[in-house]
């Protein structure tokens, strides 16, 4: 059955809504990484946030990036044996309506500021 | 007879007589120069034939006198050579022409080569003419003058020229003019009627076979002048500045009716310096006023003519070498990484790029 845009918004918003502070953080660092032209990737993706103190696992971040994958907020990509982070269209709104919500701080990359 | 080497010993030979011998190692450059009797082409064994200079390099010139070496020895017995200093072909014959001479025994009086040498102005002319001059100067000049095988040398200076911006042909006949007059000295004694003193043919090869510079000059003599004051004023411009005297010679010309016995000022001056000149007064009728032709010999060791020449233009030589200096900067190789360069690049555009704008850049916003 075909959505209507009004569903569709309060489906973005939604989703959105449910993001936390990691799944932010990777949708920021997937977009800074990019604009760098840096290839960021799922292991990067996991230091960071270790070393950002969000989360000591490599579960939760998995969890996290697969989550973003799912609702089609980044792209994974197998690239040379490494699974790199695209942000999608869509998760480039999602990650504006985060910044412009005020909601989260960003934190610094360790990878993207070595590089 | 005369002998001109090299393009600008060539061109001033040519205009003196006109029964001259010139000396290239360009077929091109030889047959360039009007007049002359005979042209000596000196090998250079090119393999396109000889149509190019020495360039500069006295070292080609220097190669190819020893294909003309013989007959230039025997050509320039007890007559004149004219060369350059600052070229390839006249400093590079003429030095080997130099060290020969200087080489064989004592040379008769009568044997010895007069040397016209043109040096370059330092203050215009390329570096390559002012460094082969000081080689020149310090090396085969020196060399023969020590060896005491050569008459005068008389060191002619383009100074006038470029500073007057006189063009060649017409710096070259004042040149000439000037040596024309310098030689005339014997003949004016023989046409004009003698009032005092004599210069004969035999006094005047005599002094122009001493192995010394000659620094010779025209001006008009004024007896109730001091004397000192009129020479310094009236050295010949043509000329590098001469230095204490060891001989000289003149000519005193007097108008119709003139007074013979105002030379003795000038013997005055010369027996201060301990010179003893040779002399003659002559009566010219056609001159309007006392007219004299100073010849001085002087003596210099290679480092103070190197100093004389340099003097002209001490200071402009000094600002070349520091302007040269200057200019020599080390450019280091730089090593970049071109990736590493742009990704330095894309991320200080990073640090201070707003995230959104990172999207809006990428097209993702």
């Amino acid at each position: 059955m075909p959505q209507s845009s009004q569903d569709s918004s309060k489906l973005f918003d939604e989703q959105v809504s449910r993001l936390h502070e990691l799944h932010y953080l990777v949708l920021f660092w997937a977009a800074q990484g990019e604009g760098r032209g840096c290839k960021y990737n799922i292991t990067n993706c996991f230091d960071d946030l270790k070393h950002a103190g969000v989360t000591r696992t490599k579960q939760t971040a998995v969890a996290a990036i697969e989550g973003l994958a799912t609702l089609c907020f980044i792209d994974i990509r197998d690239e040379r044996n490494r699974k790199n982070i695209y942000i999608t269209k869509y998760g480039a709104k999602a990650l504006e309506a985060l910044v412009m919500s005020n909601q989260f701080q960003p934190k610094p990359s360790a990878f993207l500021e070595e590089q | 007879m005369t002998i001109g080497i090299g393009g600008a010993g060539s061109k001033i030979a040519a205009k003196l007589d006109s029964q001259a011998v010139l000396v290239n190692v360009s077929e091109t450059e030889l047959n360039k120069v009007p007049g002359g009797a005979r042209r000596i082409l000196a090998s250079v064994h090119a393999a396109h034939g000889q149509f190019r200079g020495s360039r500069k390099n006295p070292q080609i010139g220097h190669d190819a006198y020893q294909s003309v070496r013989r007959e230039l020895l025997e050509l320039v017995r007890g007559n004149m050579v004219f060369c350059s200093s600052g070229g390839g072909t006249g400093n590079g014959i003429a030095t080997g022409l130099l060290q020969d001479l200087s080489k064989v025994g004592d040379i008769n009086t009568a044997d010895k080569t007069f040397f016209g040498i043109i040096l370059p102005y330092a203050k215009l002319e390329s570096n390559e003419f002012v460094n082969n001059t000081i080689e020149f100067l310090t090396g085969p000049l020196a060399e023969a003058i020590d060896s005491g095988n050569t008459g005068n040398i008389v060191l002619f200076n383009n100074k006038k020229k470029f500073e007057e911006k006189i063009s060649e042909d017409r710096y070259n006949q004042l040149l000439v003019d000037s040596l024309k007059l310098f030689l005339s000295i014997p003949d004016k004694n023989d046409v004009y009627r003698l009032l005092d003193g004599h210069i004969d043919h035999e006094d005047f090869a005599l002094f122009i076979s001493k192995p010394y510079f000659n620094h010779f000059t025209f001006l008009d003599y004024d007896p109730v002048k001091p004397f000192g004051e009129q020479l310094d004023a009236n050295s010949n411009p043509l000329l590098l500045e001469p230095e204490a005297a060891i001989e000289a010679l003149f000519l005193l010309e007097v108008p119709r009716g003139g007074d013979p016995t105002i030379f003795y000022n000038i013997l005055q001056y010369f027996s201060e310096k301990n010179v003893s000149p040779i002399y003659s007064v002559v009566e010219n009728p056609d001159r309007q006023k006392p007219f004299l032709t100073v010849a001085q010999l002087y003596s210099r060791k290679p480092a103070e003519l190197v100093d004389d020449f340099n003097r002209i233009t001490e200071q402009h030589v000094q600002a070349k070498v520091k302007k040269s200096l200057d200019q020599n900067v080390v450019l280091h190789k730089l090593d970049v990484n071109m990736e590493q360069e742009a990704r330095r690049a894309v991320k200080q555009r990073g640090d201070t790029e707003d995230v959104l704008a990172t999207l809006r850049r990428l097209g993702k916003l």
